[in-house]
This record gives C-alpha cells, sequence and structure tokens, in this order.
C-alpha cells in the first residue's frame, strides 16, 4: 500500500501534492469542461476530448450523419484547405485525428509543448469553421462506404453488431443499426445534413478535453478561451430513463464464408451504469472469470482444454448509458461447440458459487497495480482522466479508486454476479464458417 | 460506426506471433525510432561503474551495455525515473528465420511453452509468471518474429526482482512436456485460424513465399499448419537447447532503476548459468538473385481488393535503410503523403502506404493499397508505381525531406514517453542485429538528402526485382450478415 502510494506520488510531478487528483486542474473555458494535469514527461502534451455527437445522436432521417459528419473535420476549414493543415502538423510532428463513437465524437492529439496553441487553435477551427466542401464530402462518403464494405467480411465486427442488437433493445443507445442500413444511408447523405448535425451537436456545452503531460494549466486556459471564444450550442449525452432489462436467451448465426476461427460473444445487457454501486463488484467478479491468463476462462478453456487462443470476460459499454456483460472468444469450427460448452460451464460454476476470498484478494491486488502501472505513461493518464470524467466523476476518483476496490467484499462481489446476470438468459452470437442456425441475426 | 482496426491483431505486416493478441504493444516496422538530437558519442569509458561481473561495452544515447563475463549474457540499461515503474524484456536471437521445413512454427510454439511453467515457477506452486504477475498488475507478453523472440512485462520497480527470478529460471529450467504441447498446439492452431481470417494477411504471406525462395523469410512466422500441428516435443526440446542460453540472450531494462542493484540481480539469476556448450548456429543461406517479376493471386469471399507490391532491400543494419526509411515517409506520412493524394485522395484506395519489415537478412519492401468499391487492381497498381516512378526520375523536394526531419525530431520526445515502447523498439534494432541503430538509425535520417532517396529509388524499385501480389474478393457462397 506504502508503495503504491509512493507511485501515485510519482506520477504526479515535481509538486508534492498528497493526492493525484490535486494535480488536476479543472476549469470551464466557455463552456468547454477542459482538465489539465502537469506531469514529469518532458516536452510532451497528449490532448483528448469529448463530445456529444456519436451514431446515437442520428437523426431518423440519416443514421450515417453523425460518422460523416466526423469524417469532415480533418478535410479543410473555411481558412486553410486539407493540405495546408497537414502541412502544419506534419512540420513539426503533431498528430489531430477524430473518431466518431456510439455517442462521442472522439479528439485525439499530440504535439511537443511549444505547439500546444496551435494544435489548440486548429481543433477549434476544425470543430467551429469546417470547410464542408461537397468534393470533400463525396470522397468522405465513399471511404465510409468503402470501410463499410470492407468490414462485411470481419468476424469480429459482425458478431457484435448481431449481439448489441440482441442484447439491448431497438432506441437504447447501444442497439447498433445493421451494416446494410448504414451502407444505404451513407449513400443518401447530404451535405445539408451534415451542416444541420454539426450546428445542433458541435457546441461547448457538454464537451471535455482533458490535456496531459508537459502544460502549464494558465497557458492552457489561455489558448482555450483565445480559440472557443463565442462557440455556443451542444447538445447533452442519451440517457435512457429506464435501463436496457436483459433479453431471454437467444442464439443466432452469422454465417460468413472461408474463416476458419469462429467469433464468439456470450453475455446480457447489465442494467447497470459505471457509476451505479453493484458496478465496481460485478467488474471485479467477471475480472476474475476472464480477465487475463489466470481468469478462470483462460485457465481452463485454453490452458487446460486448448480450445482456443483467446477468451475473456468484461463489463463495457456502462460509461454514459447502462451497458452489457460479454464474453469475447474464437474457436475453430470444428471446436466450436465443444468450446461454448466449456464457456457456459465455466459461466455457471462462477455465477452459481461465486468467486473465492483467495481470488478476490489477488484480483483485487491486481487491478489496483494495473491501474498504476496503466498510467505511467502520459497517454494512460489522459484516457484515465477522460473516461472518469465520462462516467460521472471528478479528479479525486483517481485516488478514491483503488480505496473502492481494496474495500470491496466477497459478499459484495457475488451478490453483484447474481443480482445482474442469469447465465440462463444469456445472448449467443457466432459469426464465422458454421451452419447457420434456425435463428437469424436481429 | 467506423470499424477499422476492430480486429485487434498482432503485427500482421511484421509476421509477429504472440501469446495473446490484445495485450502485445506491436512493435514498430521501421522509423518508430527517434532522433537524438545530441546523444553522447559511443564510448569504451563507462559511465557507471559496472557491477562485479560485468563488463561495460559502451554507452550510446543514455544507454548502457555490459556483459556478464561467466556467461556472454548482454545487458542494456536505461533509466528513466519519470515514474517508479520498470519494463524487463529478454530477447533471444531466434525467430522463425532458425527454423527449416518440418518445424517451422517451433519458435513461436517454444514461446507459448515459456508460460507452462519452470522447475521453480509454475502454477501447482502458486508462483508461476502470470500468477505473480497479474498479481502485481504487471503488463506482459512475449512475442515472436523472423529473427528474435522476446518477454517482456512492465511492472512497478518493487516487483523487478521477483520477475527477473521468474524469467531467469525458464531460460534453462523451463517444463517441455508433451501435455501441454498437445493442448498449446491446438491454442496456436487457433491463433493460426484467427490469421486466416484476414485475407490481406494471408495476401502477405503469399507475397513473401514468392519473394524469397531459399531465405526462411519464404516461411511465416507462426508455420505452416501442418508443421504446428505435428511438431514432436522432441524437436521443441532441441530447439530451446539450441537456443536459450544466455550467450543468445539481451536483457534490456528501461525505467526507474539504479545500475549496480538491477545488474547484481541479473548476476544473481542468470550468472548461474554457463555459456551453451555449442556455438549458436548460425544462418548462411543466402537468396538467389531475381531474375524476373513474381506475381501472386489469392481469391477468397471478401467485398474489397487489395495490392502488395514487394522489393526486397538489403539487411536492416544497411546504410540504405534511412533513404529508404524517408522515401517511405514520403509516400506515406499523412495527408500530404504522395500515396494519399495520389490514391485516396483521388478515390481509387481506401488506405494506401510503403514501409519496410526489417530483417536481419534481406528485408522486404511493400507498398500497399486497399482498393475503394469499384477500383480495378490494374489501375489501382499502375497509381501505385507511377508514384515510384515519379521518384526515379524526378526525385522528392528538400521540403519533403525537411518535413521528414522534424517529424522524427518530435518522435524523439514522443518516445521517452513510456518504458514497454523503448523496450520493444530496442527489441526489433536486436532482431535485425544491432541495438544501437535505435539510437543511431534517426541520426542516419537526418543526414538523408533528395538524391539519396532517388537514388534507393532507382536501385531498388526495379520491375525484374518485385513481387506482386492481388487480393482478389469472390461472391461469398453463403449469406452475408445483415
Amino acid at each position: 500500500m506504502i508503495r503504491l502510494s509512493m507511485m501515485a506520488l510519482l506520477l504526479i510531478g515535481s509538486t508534492a501534492a498528497a493526492n493525484m487528483a490535486d494535480q488536476a486542474q479543472r476549469s470551464k473555458i466557455n463552456g468547454i469542461d477542459l482538465i489539465t494535469y502537469r506531469t514529469n514527461v518532458k516536452d510532451v502534451v497528449i490532448l483528448l476530448g469529448v463530445l456529444p455527437a456519436g451514431d446515437a445522436m442520428a437523426e431518423p432521417g440519416n443514421i450515417a450523419v453523425p460518422t460523416l459528419s466526423g469524417m469532415m473535420l480533418d478535410r479543410g476549414t473555411k481558412a486553410l484547405d486539407k493540405f495546408a493543415i497537414a502541412d502544419k502538423l506534419d512540420n513539426v510532428g503533431a498528430e489531430i485525428s477524430f473518431t466518431v463513437g456510439v455517442q462521442s465524437l472522439e479528439i485525439r492529439a499530440k504535439c511537443l509543448r511549444k505547439d500546444l496553441p496551435l494544435i489548440i487553435e486548429t481543433i477549434a477551427a476544425e470543430l467551429r469553421t469546417p470547410a464542408l466542401q461537397v468534393t470533400e464530402f463525396n470522397k468522405a462518403k465513399q471511404q465510409f462506404i468503402g470501410e463499410l464494405e470492407a468490414s462485411a467480411q470481419n468476424t469480429g465486427a459482425r458478431a457484435t453488431e448481431a449481439f448489441n442488437r440482441a442484447v439491448f433493445p431497438a432506441g437504447h443507445p447501444n442497439h447498433p443499426h445493421t451494416l446494410n442500413e448504414y451502407l444505404a444511408a451513407a449513400r443518401l447523405a447530404s451535405i445539408e445534413e451534415i451542416r444541420n448535425f454539426q450546428a445542433k451537436y458541435y457546441g461547448p456545452a457538454h464537451m471535455t478535453l482533458v490535456v496531459v503531460g508537459d502544460v502549464s494549466d494558465a497557458d492552457t486556459q489561455s489558448e482555450m478561451s483565445k480559440a472557443f471564444a463565442g462557440w455556443s450550442g451542444g447538445q447533452d449525452y442519451i440517457r435512457p430513463a429506464k435501463p436496457a432489462i436483459a433479453a431471454a436467451a437467444s442464439e443466432a448465426t452469422v454465417p460468413l464464408a472461408d474463416k476458419p476461427s469462429v467469433s464468439v460473444l456470450l453475455g446480457q445487457a447489465t442494467g447497470l451504469r459505471y457509476s451505479d454501486p453493484d458496478t465496481l463488484a460485478l467488474r471485479v467478479g467477471t475480472a476474475i472469470l476472464g480477465r487475463g491468463f489466470t481468469g478462470r476462462l483462460m485457465g481452463t478453456v485454453r490452458d487446460k482444454e486448448g480450445l482456443t487462443y483467446n477468451i475473456g470476460a468484461t463489463v463495457a459499454d456502462d460509461s454514459i448509458v447502462d451497458g452489457v456483460w460479454e464474453i469475447s472468444a474464437s474457436f475453430a469450427p470444428a471446436l466450436l461447440s465443444k468450446g461454448v460448452e466449456s464457456t457456459r460451464r465455466e459461466v455457471g460454476k462462477w455465477w452459481s458459487d461465486g468467486v473465492t476470498e483467495q481470488e478476490l484478494a489477488t484480483r483485487k491486488q491486481g487491478a489496483v497495480g494495473s491501474y498504476f502501472v496503466g498510467m505511467s505513461t502520459t497517454l494512460g493518464l489522459a484516457e484515465t482522466i477522460l473516461v472518469n470524467t465520462q462516467r460521472g466523476f471528478d479528479p479525486t476518483w483517481l485516488d478514491a479508486y483503488p480505496k473502492a476496490v481494496k474495500a470491496l467484499t466477497r459478499e459484495q462481489v457475488n451478490a453483484a454476479i447474481k443480482a445482474h446476470l442469469n447465465p440462463g438468459a444469456m445472448v449467443l452470437v457466432e459469426a464465422g464458417s458454421v451452419a447457420a442456425s434456425a435463428k437469424a441475426p436481429p | 460506426m467506423r470499424e477499422i482496426g476492430i480486429d485487434n491483431s498482432c503485427l500482421v505486416w511484421a509476421g509477429v506471433g504472440c501469446l495473446l493478441a490484445a495485450a502485445i504493444q506491436a512493435a514498430p516496422l521501421k522509423g518508430a525510432a527517434a532522433v537524438q538530437q545530441a546523444p553522447p558519442p559511443a564510448s569504451a569509458a563507462a559511465q557507471s561503474s559496472p557491477g562485479a561481473g560485468f563488463s561495460h561495452v559502451k554507452s550510446l544515447g543514455g544507454i548502457d551495455e555490459y556483459r556478464l563475463d561467466s556467461n556472454g549474457l548482454t545487458v542494456l540499461l536505461v533509466p528513466d525515473h519519470s515514474a517508479p515503474v520498470v519494463t524487463f524484456e529478454v530477447t533471444y536471437q531466434v525467430g522463425s528465420r532458425n527454423e527449416v521445413t518440418g518445424t517451422t512454427g517451433a519458435t513461436h510454439i517454444l514461446e507459448h511453452m515459456m508460460f507452462k511453467g519452470s522447475e521453480a515457477f509454475n502454477d501447482p506452486k502458486g508462483n508461476s509468471i502470470k500468477q505473480l504477475l497479474e498479481r502485481v498488475g504487471g503488463q506482459f507478453n512475449a512475442s515472436t518474429s523472423f529473427d528474435r523472440t522476446n518477454y517482456f512485462a512492465t511492472i512497478g520497480r518493487e516487483s523487478l526482482e521477483s520477475y527477473i527470478a521468474i524469467e531467469a529460471d525458464r531460460m534453462r529450467h523451463l517444463w517441455l512436456h508433451d501435455a501441454d504441447r498437445q493442448s498449446e498446439m491446438t491454442v496456436v492452431r487457433n491463433e493460426y485460424e484467427r490469421g486466416k481470417n484476414d485475407p490481406e494477411n494471408v495476401l502477405l504471406e503469399e507475397v513473401s513465399a514468392a519473394a524469397y525462395v531459399a531465405l526462411p523469410y519464404h516461411h511465416p512466422t507462426i508455420g505452416w499448419k501442418s508443421d504446428i500441428e505435428h511438431v514432436p516435443i522432441a524437436k521443441l526440446r532441441e530447439f530451446y537447447d539450441t537456443f536459450y542460453w544466455p550467450n543468445n540472450a539481451t536483457v534490456t531494462v528501461v525505467g526507474d532503476i539504479e545500475t549496480e542493484p538491477v545488474l547484481a540481480l541479473i548476476r544473481k539469476y542468470y550468472g548461474v548459468y554457463p555459456r551453451s556448450p555449442a556455438p549458436i548456429p548460425t544462418v548462411y543461406t543466402e537468396e538467389p538473385v531475381q531474375s524476373g517479376e513474381r506475381r501472386v493471386v489469392v481469391k477468397r469471399p471478401g467485398e474489397l481488393g487489395t495490392i502488395i507490391v514487394a522489393h526486397k532491400v538489403p539487411n536492416g543494419r544497411d546504410a540504405d535503410q534511412a533513404p529508404l526509411e524517408m522515401l517511405d515517409a514520403i509516400l506515406s506520412s499523412g495527408k500530404n503523403a504522395r500515396l494519399y493524394r495520389a490514391l485516396v485522395d483521388q478515390g481509387l484506395a481506401l488506405s494506401a502506404g510503403a514501409g519496410t519489415d526489417l530483417h536481419h537478412d534481406l528485408s522486404l519492401h511493400t507498398l500497399f493499397a486497399a482498393l475503394t468499391p469499384g477500383a480495378s487492381h490494374d489501375e489501382v497498381e499502375k497509381a501505385l508505381l507511377a508514384e515510384i516512378n515519379k521518384i526515379k526520375t524526378s526525385g522528392v523536394t528538400p521540403a519533403e525531406v525537411a518535413t521528414v526531419k522534424q517529424q522524427y525530431i518530435a518522435e524523439d520526445a514522443y518516445k521517452r514517453d513510456g518504458t514497454a515502447a523503448v523496450a520493444s523498439e530496442i527489441s526489433e534494432w536486436i532482431g535485425v542485429g544491432d541495438w544501437t541503430l535505435y539510437v543511431t538509425f534517426p541520426q542516419k535520417v537526418q543526414q538523408v538528402t533528395p538524391a539519396d532517396v532517388q537514388r534507393v529509388a532507382r536501385q531498388y524499385f526495379v520491375a525484374d526485382q518485385s513481387t506482386t501480389g492481388w487480393f482478389v474478393p469472390v461472391a461469398s457462397k453463403t449469406e452475408k450478415g445483415s
């Protein structure tokens, strides 16, 4: 415990702060939630940001618009075309990228300390004054359609789509549209829809920006104030009033030819958000079942029975809304039924017997250790701060998390497993070269 | 809804197998090394006094090299006190390059077997490597490539001795039981099968197999399926007893360390072993000169085509690798890259790039493009080669060269952020045959001129020396998912 505290102290840089949270500076800059955090690293700055403009925000008319809107951001601003922007960034070795997730437009950037003003200014221009030229829009559409078509034969992607559609009810943010629906929408999308979407969703109101590394809090705030002055708008995340109810047990196959490894997902909706009281207990219990080489699934299904290269269990997609509990694995078609049977056996045993005191003690220690090792890089620390914010925690959670993990009891963990999971009501999806089952994917 | 990169597999382009795909920090191809702006010169004079039993070999760019006198173990120390973590990595100079027909994939299977326990540290005792490292929250894995096998962990500094003890024990006291081989064989076979799910990976394997006739880079690191299934435990034992010796290994320690204590730990646990009883075998095979263009076609169910144009280039230590690196960056780094402008921006390709998979012997340079819907292989291949021909005839601009150099200077700072990335990259250069290139290669890139770039383009990108692969998608026999 003393050693871990030492690590926390050293991570926070030269200031002898007692807690990591004391090193984080949080401020509102023109409505943007800005968190800066100075570390010992020299020159390097990582900037991560999110704003609620993900696929779940799509208007009924066209589901491809959020992703296409994000794809237009690095294709030029009203002042500079995309090549001029790339030139500026390339000349100092800086990088900016945008991706679109379920609920968020995600911003990632890295640069040297001296170039942070350029990065902030560029991100602001790309968000606030994108050029939105029709020629570039048509290129973005072609790119998106190509990526979608390329994913049609990806067993992991196809399994995930079918699984999330079965686990979450239609209308839930985590319930995805199908590949073919996205393809059709992408072909029909117009530049006017992009303009309307950006006007409605791109704004500071619910945007978070995390800047970590060799940074000055005051200078960063000043640059942010200049770059985002006068910007307004933005929408909040979608938070359904009621969580998803676990679906009835089902099985589905997504047949794909010439795939010698079948992607398998088994699980259910949890009805829990990360910030709910039982979630941490369920997560640690799930890690005992399926995280790493000492997880029960790897120990049996892989190590003892040799049925798979990779199998693991996780709780996911619960930062903003209620999420999912899932086991992910791959099996050769000939070993598929045996692999699924072994997986279900281990889940059943884990669910009915619970975890042991020894398992919990070991896993708690490992969880805290890996938490600190993960934050030993600037990117790791930035990612932790950002996801904590999305989950509704302020920077004090940096220090509170290890304590919360250590405080978990076996009774809490086993009760959470029993309360929120039901092995008899899980969804199973197999994608690959297997015979189609009677049930097609939803 | 973008799904690019959803299948987080091991470094496909470099042909690396690993214990668990999702956990690996994919090692870079060439180019991730960054410039040291004012590196200390190589010197035989010790910067710090070595621990007892070690000879100081040299120091360069903040890295100190030592040799354990008793058995020839090489040790590289890279102190970095920015966080109280340490990455410890041991690199064995054995890879699929050392395999022959019947044992292809053996290096990689042996890497998996290294996690089955050793005499002093194993699951029944409750002190195996995975039990220790997951208990302390370490990030760990292992990987196999053409030229090297490595084992590594990033841990809190207080756990370092425990990890060194286990890592050293399995260097010479590994359990190699046939029952373990049998269960692990199917694990590795599933890893092989996962790779076969990806048509681009299959295409690269086919291109490599055609490009190399004699050198063992002909076969993929993971091996041929029949060899994976049938290699006997005796062969794995033979492999282990031939290559897993201290004089064929380099230990790299990056992070919050002090020289003398860490050398004392390494001596304590590795110093108990002698040198190998026989010299480590060398590979004496040479690739015959290619006498004409080669072509391969892979046809499988799929949606979009892919093209790879490969050329053999010198070994990874060769002076021409720096201008080749500059050429690749000009072709494929960022939106101003020539291949982006000519192929992606023109709607011919979803992505396009160039890179070299650096080898200890002849390396393989690849140009690649993922076709957009509707683009033909023929027109995309012509567009790829047209960009090469432009450089051969007109060269590159000083501004392009200057931009790449600036990017390398930024990389110098980025690479100091995190111990695992540093150790990983050093390990790749060890595999190539010279760790000092971790420091000097970026400096060499800073010396490259536009004329150098044009020269290497003319010298190596010759049609008669090329191997071109097309992945041609065919209609699926089964119905596509929803």
